[in-house]
Protein backbone atom coordinates (compact mmCIF):
# COMPACT_ATOMS: atom_id res chain seq x y z
CA UNK A 1 0.00 0.00 0.00
CA UNK A 2 1.20 3.51 -1.32
CA UNK A 3 1.16 5.90 1.59
CA UNK A 4 0.60 9.75 0.98
CA UNK A 5 4.04 10.99 0.75
CA UNK A 6 4.26 13.65 3.74
CA UNK A 7 4.30 12.14 7.08
CA UNK A 8 1.88 13.61 9.99
CA UNK A 9 1.25 12.66 13.23
CA UNK A 10 -0.81 12.98 16.11
CA UNK A 11 0.60 15.42 18.96
CA UNK A 12 0.55 11.88 21.11
CA UNK A 13 2.63 9.95 18.83
CA UNK A 14 5.46 12.60 18.68
CA UNK A 15 5.17 12.95 22.39
CA UNK A 16 5.09 9.51 22.93
CA UNK A 17 8.51 9.12 20.33
CA UNK A 18 10.63 11.67 22.23
CA UNK A 19 9.33 10.46 25.42
CA UNK A 20 10.96 7.08 24.50
CA UNK A 21 14.25 8.74 23.01
CA UNK A 22 14.77 10.72 26.29
CA UNK A 23 14.14 7.65 28.61
CA UNK A 24 16.42 5.32 26.67
CA UNK A 25 19.17 8.23 26.97
CA UNK A 26 22.86 7.77 25.58
CA UNK A 27 21.49 4.86 24.17
CA UNK A 28 19.42 4.36 20.97
CA UNK A 29 15.27 4.02 21.46
CA UNK A 30 13.64 2.20 18.45
CA UNK A 31 9.93 0.97 17.67
CA UNK A 32 7.31 1.33 15.33
CA UNK A 33 4.32 3.53 14.52
CA UNK A 34 0.98 1.57 13.36
CA UNK A 35 -1.21 3.28 11.15
CA UNK A 36 -5.20 2.74 9.70
CA UNK A 37 -5.90 4.10 5.94
CA UNK A 38 -2.70 5.75 5.71
CA UNK A 39 -2.99 7.53 9.15
CA UNK A 40 -0.52 6.98 11.90
CA UNK A 41 -2.19 5.97 15.01
CA UNK A 42 -0.07 4.40 17.87
CA UNK A 43 3.65 3.90 18.99
CA UNK A 44 4.78 0.41 19.60
CA UNK A 45 7.58 0.56 21.96
CA UNK A 46 10.22 -2.06 20.88
CA UNK A 47 13.47 -3.08 22.89
CA UNK A 48 17.07 -2.31 21.33
CA UNK A 49 18.78 -5.85 20.86
CA UNK A 50 22.27 -4.13 19.50
CA UNK A 51 25.25 -5.89 21.07
CA UNK A 52 26.05 -1.85 21.08
CA UNK A 53 22.92 0.30 21.62
CA UNK A 54 24.80 3.55 22.13
CA UNK A 55 25.37 3.51 18.45
CA UNK A 56 23.50 1.15 16.60
CA UNK A 57 19.82 -0.14 16.92
CA UNK A 58 18.63 -3.45 16.15
CA UNK A 59 14.43 -3.81 17.09
CA UNK A 60 13.85 -7.39 18.92
CA UNK A 61 12.58 -10.02 16.16
CA UNK A 62 10.53 -11.71 18.62
CA UNK A 63 8.94 -8.26 19.17
CA UNK A 64 8.69 -7.16 15.15
CA UNK A 65 6.57 -10.96 15.40
CA UNK A 66 4.32 -9.85 18.33
CA UNK A 67 3.59 -6.22 16.64
CA UNK A 68 3.10 -7.47 13.28
CA UNK A 69 0.41 -9.93 14.75
CA UNK A 70 -1.07 -6.81 17.04
CA UNK A 71 -1.55 -4.79 13.77
CA UNK A 72 -2.82 -7.15 11.79
CA UNK A 73 -5.14 -8.22 14.61
CA UNK A 74 -6.19 -4.52 15.14
CA UNK A 75 -6.73 -4.12 11.12
CA UNK A 76 -3.32 -1.68 11.32
CA UNK A 77 -0.57 -1.74 9.05
CA UNK A 78 3.16 -0.73 9.63
CA UNK A 79 3.40 3.24 9.21
CA UNK A 80 6.97 3.83 10.49
CA UNK A 81 10.09 2.93 12.13
CA UNK A 82 11.51 5.19 14.20
CA UNK A 83 14.65 5.28 15.75
CA UNK A 84 16.96 8.14 18.09
CA UNK A 85 20.20 9.63 17.28
CA UNK A 86 21.39 10.33 21.20
CA UNK A 87 24.05 13.10 19.68
CA UNK A 88 24.34 13.26 15.81
CA UNK A 89 22.22 14.56 13.69
CA UNK A 90 18.52 12.99 12.83
CA UNK A 91 19.60 11.76 9.50
CA UNK A 92 20.03 8.77 7.97
CA UNK A 93 23.47 7.15 8.64
CA UNK A 94 25.18 4.80 5.55
CA UNK A 95 24.11 2.07 8.13
CA UNK A 96 20.58 3.08 8.31
CA UNK A 97 20.53 2.90 5.15
CA UNK A 98 22.51 -0.36 3.96
CA UNK A 99 19.88 -2.06 6.88
CA UNK A 100 16.72 -0.34 5.95
CA UNK A 101 14.28 -2.99 4.47
CA UNK A 102 10.93 -1.20 4.34
CA UNK A 103 10.22 0.68 1.56
CA UNK A 104 6.62 1.40 2.03
CA UNK A 105 6.92 2.67 6.03
CA UNK A 106 8.60 5.84 6.99
CA UNK A 107 12.00 6.16 8.65
CA UNK A 108 11.75 8.69 11.56
CA UNK A 109 14.86 10.30 13.26
CA UNK A 110 14.76 11.79 16.58
CA UNK A 111 17.47 13.74 17.63
CA UNK A 112 18.73 14.67 21.36
CA UNK A 113 21.91 16.27 20.70
CA UNK A 114 20.64 19.83 21.10
CA UNK A 115 18.74 19.13 24.21
CA UNK A 116 15.26 19.97 22.51
CA UNK A 117 14.40 16.71 20.42
CA UNK A 118 14.88 17.78 16.39
CA UNK A 119 12.69 14.82 14.48
CA UNK A 120 13.02 14.34 10.53
CA UNK A 121 11.31 11.69 8.41
CA UNK A 122 12.45 9.81 5.23
CA UNK A 123 12.20 7.35 3.02
CA UNK A 124 14.87 4.94 2.25
CA UNK A 125 14.44 2.50 -0.68
CA UNK A 126 16.19 0.94 -3.76
CA UNK A 127 14.83 0.53 -7.16
CA UNK A 128 15.54 -1.33 -8.75
CA UNK A 129 15.80 -3.64 -5.84
CA UNK A 130 19.11 -4.61 -4.28
CA UNK A 131 20.83 -2.05 -5.53
CA UNK A 132 22.38 1.26 -3.70
CA UNK A 133 19.83 2.79 -1.36
CA UNK A 134 18.41 5.89 -2.13
CA UNK A 135 17.00 8.38 1.04
CA UNK A 136 13.94 11.19 0.60
CA UNK A 137 13.01 13.45 3.12
CA UNK A 138 9.76 14.03 3.55
CA UNK A 139 7.66 16.57 5.44
CA UNK A 140 6.70 15.81 9.05
CA UNK A 141 4.01 17.66 10.62
CA UNK A 142 2.46 16.67 14.02
CA UNK A 143 -0.58 17.95 16.56
CA UNK B 1 -2.60 -28.03 1.36
CA UNK B 2 -0.39 -24.90 0.65
CA UNK B 3 0.70 -22.57 3.68
CA UNK B 4 0.61 -19.07 3.47
CA UNK B 5 4.04 -17.11 3.57
CA UNK B 6 3.80 -13.26 4.17
CA UNK B 7 6.71 -10.97 3.55
CA UNK B 8 6.38 -7.67 5.33
CA UNK B 9 8.79 -4.98 3.84
CA UNK B 10 10.75 -5.13 0.75
CA UNK B 11 10.71 -8.57 0.17
CA UNK B 12 7.62 -8.27 -1.83
CA UNK B 13 9.48 -6.86 -4.74
CA UNK B 14 10.83 -10.38 -5.05
CA UNK B 15 7.66 -12.02 -5.33
CA UNK B 16 5.63 -10.01 -8.08
CA UNK B 17 4.77 -7.41 -5.25
CA UNK B 18 2.48 -8.95 -2.71
CA UNK B 19 3.23 -9.32 0.79
CA UNK B 20 1.72 -12.86 0.60
CA UNK B 21 2.10 -15.57 -0.97
CA UNK B 22 1.15 -19.43 -0.77
CA UNK B 23 3.60 -22.36 -0.84
CA UNK B 24 3.65 -25.88 -1.18
CA UNK B 25 5.81 -28.05 1.14
CA UNK B 26 6.73 -30.18 4.10
CA UNK B 27 9.91 -27.83 5.27
CA UNK B 28 11.22 -24.62 5.30
CA UNK B 29 13.59 -25.22 2.40
CA UNK B 30 10.55 -27.04 0.14
CA UNK B 31 8.98 -23.95 0.57
CA UNK B 32 11.53 -21.83 -0.52
CA UNK B 33 12.17 -24.16 -3.36
CA UNK B 34 8.39 -23.64 -3.64
CA UNK B 35 8.48 -20.05 -4.34
CA UNK B 36 11.67 -20.02 -5.92
CA UNK B 37 10.38 -21.54 -9.06
CA UNK B 38 7.69 -19.47 -9.92
CA UNK B 39 9.70 -16.20 -8.81
CA UNK B 40 13.08 -16.78 -9.64
CA UNK B 41 15.56 -15.01 -7.29
CA UNK B 42 13.49 -15.24 -4.15
CA UNK B 43 15.98 -17.49 -2.60
CA UNK B 44 18.99 -15.24 -2.93
CA UNK B 45 16.79 -12.37 -1.33
CA UNK B 46 16.80 -14.36 1.31
CA UNK B 47 19.67 -17.06 1.85
CA UNK B 48 23.10 -16.39 1.61
CA UNK B 49 25.87 -18.24 -0.87
CA UNK B 50 26.16 -20.55 1.77
CA UNK B 51 22.44 -21.46 1.46
CA UNK B 52 21.75 -20.14 5.13
CA UNK B 53 19.13 -17.42 6.44
CA UNK B 54 21.04 -14.28 5.23
CA UNK B 55 21.46 -12.27 8.92
CA UNK B 56 18.86 -9.42 8.26
CA UNK B 57 16.17 -12.13 7.70
CA UNK B 58 13.77 -13.49 10.49
CA UNK B 59 11.93 -16.12 9.94
CA UNK B 60 8.93 -17.94 11.97
CA UNK B 61 6.96 -20.86 11.42
CA UNK B 62 4.30 -20.27 13.49
CA UNK B 63 5.58 -19.19 16.53
CA UNK B 64 9.13 -21.37 16.33
CA UNK B 65 11.84 -18.93 14.88
CA UNK B 66 13.24 -21.16 11.41
CA UNK B 67 17.04 -20.76 12.71
CA UNK B 68 16.44 -22.41 16.22
CA UNK B 69 14.08 -25.12 14.36
CA UNK B 70 16.47 -26.77 11.83
CA UNK B 71 16.72 -23.66 9.48
CA UNK B 72 15.95 -24.99 5.60
CA UNK B 73 15.20 -28.41 7.58
CA UNK B 74 12.99 -26.70 9.84
CA UNK B 75 9.19 -28.68 8.86
CA UNK B 76 6.53 -26.48 7.90
CA UNK B 77 3.23 -27.99 9.27
CA UNK B 78 0.22 -27.51 6.55
CA UNK B 79 -1.95 -25.33 9.16
CA UNK B 80 1.46 -22.99 9.82
CA UNK B 81 1.73 -19.27 8.86
CA UNK B 82 5.24 -18.60 7.93
CA UNK B 83 6.61 -14.97 8.40
CA UNK B 84 9.93 -13.96 6.60
CA UNK B 85 10.51 -10.54 8.48
CA UNK B 86 13.35 -8.32 7.49
CA UNK B 87 14.95 -6.81 10.61
CA UNK B 88 14.66 -3.56 11.41
CA UNK B 89 18.21 -2.06 12.25
CA UNK B 90 20.77 0.57 11.71
CA UNK B 91 23.95 2.04 13.04
CA UNK B 92 25.46 5.48 13.14
CA UNK B 93 28.43 5.43 10.68
ZN1 LIG C 1 20.41 5.83 12.91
Amino acid sequence: MAIADGVRLPASVRDEIVAHAREAGGVECCGLVAGRDGAATRVIRCANVAATPAVRYRIDPREQLAAFRAMDGAGEQLFAIYHSHPATTPYPSSTDRAEAFYPDAAYILVSLRAGAPEMRAFRISSDPPGSEKTVREVALSAG
Amino acid sequence: MPVTVRLPGALRDAVGGDNKVSADGRTLGEIFADIERRHPGFRERVLDENGRLRTYVNVYIGEADARQSGGLDAPVPADAEVMVIPAMAGGWR
